[in-house]
């Protein structure tokens, strides 16, 4: 029996979200605060010529105006890998909603009217709408010199190819066997290109952060991610020691990647520099659009086979439209041409992903980080493959996969799960053998799909820190960097420490996230903080148990390795105190603390394509059933069944939540959600023309499977949740309407129009080879 | 700025209020910026998203699209209002303890209008919550744990009624 794990306990912020009293970053409200708003281009692409704010600073309750005129930075570009983005525009702007100019006034109101008394200047460039464009040989370049940038060192197989002086920010190759000879005598082979539109994370909570320059100090309190790692850009834009830079994150409502990396934080130091106040800013559901996307992408898969359905050959070419800075642009290129060829057993692989620089909203980090683009292709394509070779598409998956315990690439930890076996279980689950029940409705056709998809977990080069003590009356504190933005990782690893210190839930706090104490940490991203943090917590806690067990020693005039820690009591021979006991006695009358420190780092393997092994195999399966009405194009979820290994579940209630959410976005992608662009415009930034996930859209029937292999390396056995969902969905869906229809969707989401036309088209055509 | 301003008498999470607005004021600034009642939460500001839910006169409203001096002899209910003397409310506690929310930026929102909905229907079936419910969005859960506390709601309610 545990204490604490595997048990759904109370998340430890319930009470407080339930009630109101939850404090988000955007409740923050500091005295002398002053709110700042953003001049946004109306251009894709133009030359600054002139600003003048001189009447928007001239007015009444404005207190400060920035520009690139009065900007005083040391370093105004920012970036997660390429330094390209400034805090305001310099030159140029490059997107419709890049940033001009800010105004902090003392209410909104008049900052935003002072908005409009900037007068600004422009020289329209040509702009560059998608990745053709930008590829183009006469292209303009949008941005005119190379940006600095710190390209990661990869190991075996990888590379990373430069293509200076062009729109191409970023190209990874991965290579593996000689591709073009095992297509050339692959029995079949099989080309098609998938498209995939850009999505919006649309975090209930906007961008929102408050930023006090007090000069010789800079305190950001930011619904962020990422709190080190911006904590280390605002120390090096505006030139501090990052010890006289503090960022403090209150509760998040919702990051889904949006809020990794620098988003309005410099620009809010910028200001409040200028009114020598804080200055908090809030951005609009309409700035929340133009500020992040998922990138839209192209992927052309060609794969060769035997005619036993054995794959011998892959070849992928990746696009993403990487809008105009690049963000997480290269991470989200990297990882999806490291995921492109998917969770099977090919000898034979060859990828180029790009990211392209376009005049669009920037691409970045979005759940499933490149891997739902990839998968959407891999897994469509697995089910044309099935189809041509009159193969069943579950045994042809069965075929192929990697088994447990077997090399996805060199250097990478081995497949920590039984895939095969998790296939056999959703097929089960969605009834595969058996046909659909046929609707009664004329028109209206139904069909089953399935995918099965596969993430490296965790992140590459990461490290986490954590600390634990306890304290003389037997509580204990948790200081962690992972920040709790609704996964529920803060209750989740307060279970952790409450199993090594054998202490009630109930006497764990988790401190609250403040870089002034928090030991560091990369972020919170890549489902990576049951395995990465997940370990240095655990860590944390057996060092302040041991310590402890010292200290119980000298009280029980007994040997450490003799005394056990049980319930909260130390037990020797037929002794017994409790930990409170003990410490008064060790520490007098006056307090003392026990301070357990715990670290994790991933180490650098040379031959690990991306130079580092993942931590742990997310995996996303799915099974759907559809209902296609062929007169309007309408596609109806009557049945979904996601699965995924948790490894150990530490808190089952919890990862259910996850692995659902996740599922969503996917559902999201795959059938509703889309950034459509009317030329230089983004036409639907916003919830009423931008379709999202509704409750109606659950599908009627719908349940998730969560499978314990216990193969994971975070703390007993677990292993990251909460993107797995997104990996499976749009290809499980778009093969249960090939299914229904015999048409191929390639392109998602499959809109009634899209799905409309494609019917209208090529009914029942037999595309793909 | 000169504005018209307006007063208002009106029940505010059960209390007697009266303030002065002005007649351009947002139900939402004021109950934000004003009452510090923070628990109601600005997401879309076009009355999709539901997160600003307020029940006005037990009705679930958009307090992003309606004007404070709507107040006037009203009878308001935010989250903040909702636990009585005795605990937290049964949606709180089932939202709780069904796992309804993650991030908790809907929650507040999502709560109220589960709530106008119970008032309403004690018993919801699922297809009545799902309809019902389709006036809120939630990014993280997934809804069907959404559902599940909604059920288990009107359960605790049914058992605290002897």
């Amino acid at each position: 029996m545990t204490i604490a794990v595997g048990q759904s306990i109370p998340r430890i912020d319930g009470q407080e979200k339930v009630t109101g009293r939850a404090l988000y970053a955007s409740d923050l409200k500091l005295p002398n605060m002053a709110h700042g708003k953003i001049l946004r281009s109306p251009h894709a692409h133009a030359k600054i010529v002139r600003i003048d704010a001189r009447r928007a600073e001239a007015m009444s309750g404005v207190v400060a105006v920035l520009t690139r005129e009065n900007l005083t930075a040391n370093a105004p570009y920012f970036g997660t890998y390429i330094k390209d983005q400034p805090i305001v525009a310099l030159e140029k702007v490059r997107y419709v909603g890049d940033i001009v100019a800010a105004v902090a006034a003392t209410d909104e109101k008049i900052a935003e009217k002072a908005l409009g008394e900037i007068e600004v200047e422009y020289e329209e460039l040509p702009a560059l709408f998608d990745v053709d464009a930008a590829l183009a040989e006469n292209a303009p370049a949008i941005h005119d010199e190379n940006p600095a940038r710190k390209d990661p060192k990869y190991g075996y197989g990888a590379s990373l190819l430069r293509h200076d002086d062009t729109n191409i920010f970023y190209h990874f190759h991965y290579e593996r066997g000689d591709v073009e000879r095992a297509l050339k005598e692959s029995e079949r082979v099989f080309t098609e290109t998938y498209y995939l539109s850009g999505a919006q994370h649309y975090p209930m909570e906007s961008h929102v952060c408050v930023a006090d320059d007090r000069g010789e100090e800079i305190t950001v309190w930011s619904a962020t991610q990422t709190p080190f790692p911006l904590r280390q850009e605002i120390a090096r834009m505006f030139g501090l020691p990052l010890s006289r830079v503090r960022v403090i994150v209150p509760y998040v409502g919702g990051g889904y990647g949006a809020k990794s990396g620098v988003k309005n934080e410099a620009l809010a130091v910028a200001l409040s520099r200028l009114a020598k106040r804080p200055v908090r800013i809030y951005l609009s559901a309409d700035e929340t659009f133009k500020t992040l996307s998922d990138p839209g992408a192209k992927v052309t898969i060609t794969t060769g086979v035997k005619n036993d359905g054995t794959f011998v050959a892959r070849r992928c070419e990746i696009y993403f439209d990487g809008g105009a800075y690049a963000n997480s642009g290269p991470t989200v290129t990297e990882r999806a041409g490291y995921r492109a060829h998917g969770p099977y057993r090919i000898p034979n692989v060859k990828t180029d992903a790009y990211c392209v620089y376009t005049n669009k909203v920037p691409g970045g980090a979005f759940r499933g980080f490149g891997g739902p683009q990839v998968s959407f292709a891999y897994e469509s394509q697995a089910d044309t493959i099935a189809r041509q070779l009159n193969i069943d598409a579950v045994e042809l998956r069965l075929k192929n996969l990697l088994g447990k315990g077997e090399s996805y690439t060199a250097g990478n930890i081995v497949i920590d799960c039984d895939l095969k076996n998790e296939l056999k279980t959703i097929a089960e689950a969605i009834g595969w053998k058996e046909k659909p029940e046929p609707s009664k409705t004329p028109g209206v056709r139904r069909g089953k799909g399935i995918a099965c998809a596969v993430k490296d977990g965790g992140g590459v080069n990461k490290e986490a820190n954590a600390m634990v003590q306890i304290l003389i009356d037997g509580s204990a504190l948790l200081f962690l960097g992972s920040v709790e933005i609704g996964q529920g990782v803060r209750t989740a690893l307060m279970q952790v420490v409450a199993e090594e210190l054998s202490l009630p839930p109930g006497k764990i706090q988790v401190a609250p996230l403040d870089s002034a104490f928090t030991p560091f940490d990369r972020g919170t991203h890549a489902s990576s903080a049951i395995t990465v943090m997940g370990q240095a917590v655990q860590a944390a806690a057996r060092d302040a148990r041991e310590k402890l067990l010292a200290l119980a020693a000298e009280v029980f005039e007994a040997p450490a390795s003799e005394i056990a820690l049980e319930d909260g009591q130390l037990l020797f021979g037929g002794k017994k105190a409790a930990v409170s006991e003990v410490m008064r006695r060790h520490f007098g009358d006056l307090e003392g603390e026990i301070t357990g420190r715990g670290r994790f780092k991933v180490e650098r393997r040379e031959d690990a394509p991306l130079g580092y092994p993942a931590t742990f195999w997310e995996n996303g399966l799915a099974a759907a059933e559809v209902e296609v009405d062929e007169k309007t194009g309408e596609i109806r979820l009557l049945n979904y069944v996601s699965l995924t290994d948790a490894g150990t579940m530490i808190n089952p209630l919890h990862c259910r939540g996850q692995e659902e959410g996740s599922v969503l976005f996917g559902i999201g992608h795959a059938l509703y959600e889309e950034l459509v662009y009317r030329d230089s415009q983004l036409a639907n930034p916003n919830l009423m023309d931008y379709r999202l996930p509704r409750f109606r859209d659950l599908p009627r029937k719908f349940h998730s499977i969560i499978v314990e292999e216990g193969g994971g390396t975070g703390p007993f056995g677990a292993k990251g949740i909460g993107e797995g969902g997104t990996l499976a969905a749009a290809a499980a869906i778009c093969n249960a309407v090939y299914d229904a229809t015999g048409v191929r969707l390639y392109k998602v989401p499959l809109t009634g129009q899209r799905v409309w036309t494609a019917l209208a088209e090529k009914p029942g055509a037999k595309r793909g080879e | 700025m000169d504005e018209t301003t307006v007063s208002l008498k009106f029940r505010l999470n059960g209390r007697e209020c009266r303030a002065e607005v002005a007649a351009s004021e947002l139900l939402i600034d004021f109950l934000r910026d004003r009452m510090n009642l923070t628990g109601t939460k600005r997401s879309c500001d076009m009355e999709i998203c539901g997160a600003c839910t307020v029940l006005l006169d037990g009705k679930a409203v958009s307090s992003c699209s309606l004007f404070a001096f709507e107040l006037d002899g009203k009878e308001v209910l935010t989250i903040e209002g909702l636990a009585g003397p005795n605990g937290l409310h049964p949606l709180q506690r089932a939202f709780i303890e069904c796992g309804g929310f993650q991030c908790g930026f809907c929650t507040p929102g999502m709560i109220l209008l589960a709530k106008s909905l119970l008032d309403e229907k004690p018993d919801p079936t699922v297809d009545e919550i799902r309809d019902y419910m389709d006036a809120n969005l939630c990014r993280c859960t997934g809804y069907q744990m959404i559902i599940e506390s909604i059920q288990r709601a009107a359960e605790l309610a049914r058992e605290a009624k002897p």
